[in-house]
């Protein structure tokens, strides 16, 4: 099947995801549309977001994004094997001081984001797919 | 010559303490396993630990700054926080039974993995860093416990620890001081119904005397006392060749089940007196990862008709009369004692108890859940009583806290070998021994010369 050289690039998407896993900086203070553990701001945020392959998963919106971040956050522990919540109550009870909103916007968003729990194949496609 | 007399007047009453049983933590009916893996009990411990050992550690040296392991600078002095991990060659792997060199490897199994190479690595979760020094001794320490360090970086890499710092014994709550009479509480362990060690005269005597059919009126006045009764562990033995996954033939299978309805048989009579409490060990018919639920009722169908009746959980912890208790079947210590040395079982204990984990090598090489918000074994509050069944010898000592804390340490023998029980008293917790033998009479015959 010939495709011309102008379909390659959306054919073969090989885009590295921009935000990428950078070195987390400590920080206490977090808010819900500022996770500064990766050093991110608002509006590289969005710019990612409009950019990111639609074709990753059913529920990806901007909150999956920050959730994302939130999953990858060392400080928080080990994320594999245990549902959003139950590690934001675990960072809560230890006292690590987790983003104060994000409990709301877990409760919120049902039933996934609750209950659904970041598997090695979440983290797989996470670090080495676009 | 007066008949006997049953003197239906003088009933001696039992004495009756209050009891909680504190074994909620250990209790896993709501765990979901998610796939998790150990690295979750790993950071709960550390975490807890080292929020602690930090505010401890301002007194301990307030001039030395504190750092992550991958904040470590050559030549600095400082403090790090993290998880010990002992590199033993000898320790088993499952790795050796795919070596090539087989023929080297020993295949026997030594009761003891030290070695004089074996070196220690404090890990966080930045980084790992090896430890050097006289200071701290490998044979002293295991995998799993969390302790601050002082020290500083090598030009090596390793870092040379100059002093050690345990988090030490937990606080303690004062019992309450009521009208201190003298009640005891009698603990067996390793009791092994239905194995070939247990002379069951020597088990029958022990519950004759405790529910206070034997001796006379002092006797059972002192017998009277006696509060409650603890099973350690190890209360049944059934026979390994039963167990070994095959189906059973039919005469087989009352086998299998004779065992423990001799136990329940005598813990009905124990029960129908006393307040006992049964944990499971590493041979009853019990899960096996720490920490072990308990023994279910349907075993039990004669003793769980008594309210008297609680199964509870290896680990097990538990207040009477303000006293807390806190002990296992002896599965954490056996573990110790493979892979670091002490003087006896009640250093381990102490170690324990310094460290603040009642098993920490759980779960490196002693079988766990993989809790991922907790991790149950971690001693917050300092037990007045501290026991650990199925030893090879009777033990005790009063241990000292740096706070005064006070805590009398128990290691009770197998009741199978040695006969022994052991009392302690809830006035002054003061131990003592109990022992019960049952010698074969000789037949004298007019015919010896």
């Amino acid at each position: 099947m010939a495709t011309t050289p102008s379909n390659m690039k959306g054919f073969y998407r090989l885009k590295k995801n921009r935000s990428g896993i950078t070195k987390p900086t400590s920080s206490k203070k977090s808010s819900l549309h500022l996770v500064r553990s990766l050093g991110s701001d608002i509006t590289q945020l969005t710019a990612l977001i409009s950019h990111g392959s639609p074709d990753l998963k059913d529920y990806h919106d901007n909150h999956e994004e920050l959730m994302r971040q939130f999953d990858m956050n060392m400080a928080y522990g080990p994320c594999l094997g245990m549902s959003r919540l139950a590690r934001w109550e675990r960072a809560q009870r230890l006292g690590l001081n987790p983003p104060i909103g994000f409990e709301g916007l877990l409760k919120a968003e049902k039933p996934l984001a609750v209950v659904g729990c970041t598997t090695a194949a979440d983290l797989n496609q996470m670090l080495f797919l676009t | 010559m007066t008949a006997m007399e049953i003197d239906t007047e003088k009933n001696i009453q039992r004495k009756h303490s209050t009891y909680q049983s504190l074994d909620k933590t250990f209790d896993i009916q709501n765990e979901i396993y998610r796939g998790q893996q150990y690295s979750q009990i790993y950071f709960a411990r550390l975490h807890t630990m080292r929020t602690l050992l930090y505010s401890l550690v301002t007194h301990w040296k307030p001039h030395v700054p504190v750092c992550t392991v991958l904040g470590l600078e050559e030549g600095k002095e400082c403090i790090i926080v993290g998880t010990l991990f002992k590199h033993m060659q000898l320790k088993p792997c499952v790795l050796d039974e795919y070596s090539k060199e087989r023929s080297a490897v020993p295949l026997v199994k030594p009761h003891n993995f030290m070695h004089p190479d074996d070196h220690l690595v404090l890990e966080d979760e930045s980084g790992r860093v090896k430890l050097g020094g006289t200071v701290l001794s490998p044979s002293t320490y295991v995998t799993g416990g969390v302790v601050a360090l002082h020290g500083k970086e090598t030009t090596a890499g390793d870092f040379l620890v100059l002093d050690v710092f345990e988090a030490g014994l937990a606080p303690q709550i004062e019992p309450q001081l009521k009208s201190r009479e003298d009640k005891y509480v009698v603990f067996i362990s390793g009791v092994s119904v239905g194995s070939s060690t247990l002379n069951p005269l020597q088990f029958q005597l022990l519950v004759d005397h405790i529910t206070g059919h034997l001796g006379d009126e002092q006797e059972q006045g002192i017998v009277a006392e006696i509060v409650h009764v603890v099973f350690a562990g190890n209360s049944v033995e059934i026979p390994l060749g039963l167990l070994n996954g095959q189906n059973l033939a039919s005469k087989d299978q009352s086998r299998v089940s004779e065992a423990v309805q001799v136990l329940d048989i005598l813990l009905s009579q124990i029960a129908a007196g006393v307040s006992v409490d049964i944990m499971p060990g590493s041979n009853d018919p019990a899960n096996f990862a720490l920490p072990q639920q308990p023994l279910n009722r349907c075993l039990f169908p004669g003793s769980r008709t008594f309210n008297t009746f609680n199964s509870c959980t290896n680990p097990h912890c538990f207040e009477l009369d303000g006293v807390r208790f806190l002990g296992t079947s002896g599965q954490n210590i056996d573990d110790l004692k493979k892979y670091s040395e002490a003087r006896d079982e009640l250093e381990f204990m102490e170690r324990t108890l310094k460290w603040r984990h009642l098993a920490p090598t759980a779960p490196n090489t002693l079988g766990c859940y993989p809790f991922t918000d907790r991790d149950p074994f971690l001693i917050e509050s300092c037990p007045h009583v501290y026991f650990v069944g199925n030893q090879d010898k009777y033990g005790t000592r009063i241990l000292e806290g740096s706070e005064g804390q006070m805590v009398r340490l128990i290691s009770i023998p197998k009741f199978c070998n040695t006969g022994l029980a052991v009392v302690l008293n809830l006035r002054n917790l003061e131990c003592h021994t109990l022992s019960f033998g049952a010698q074969p009479s000789t037949l004298k015959t007019f015919n010896d010369a």
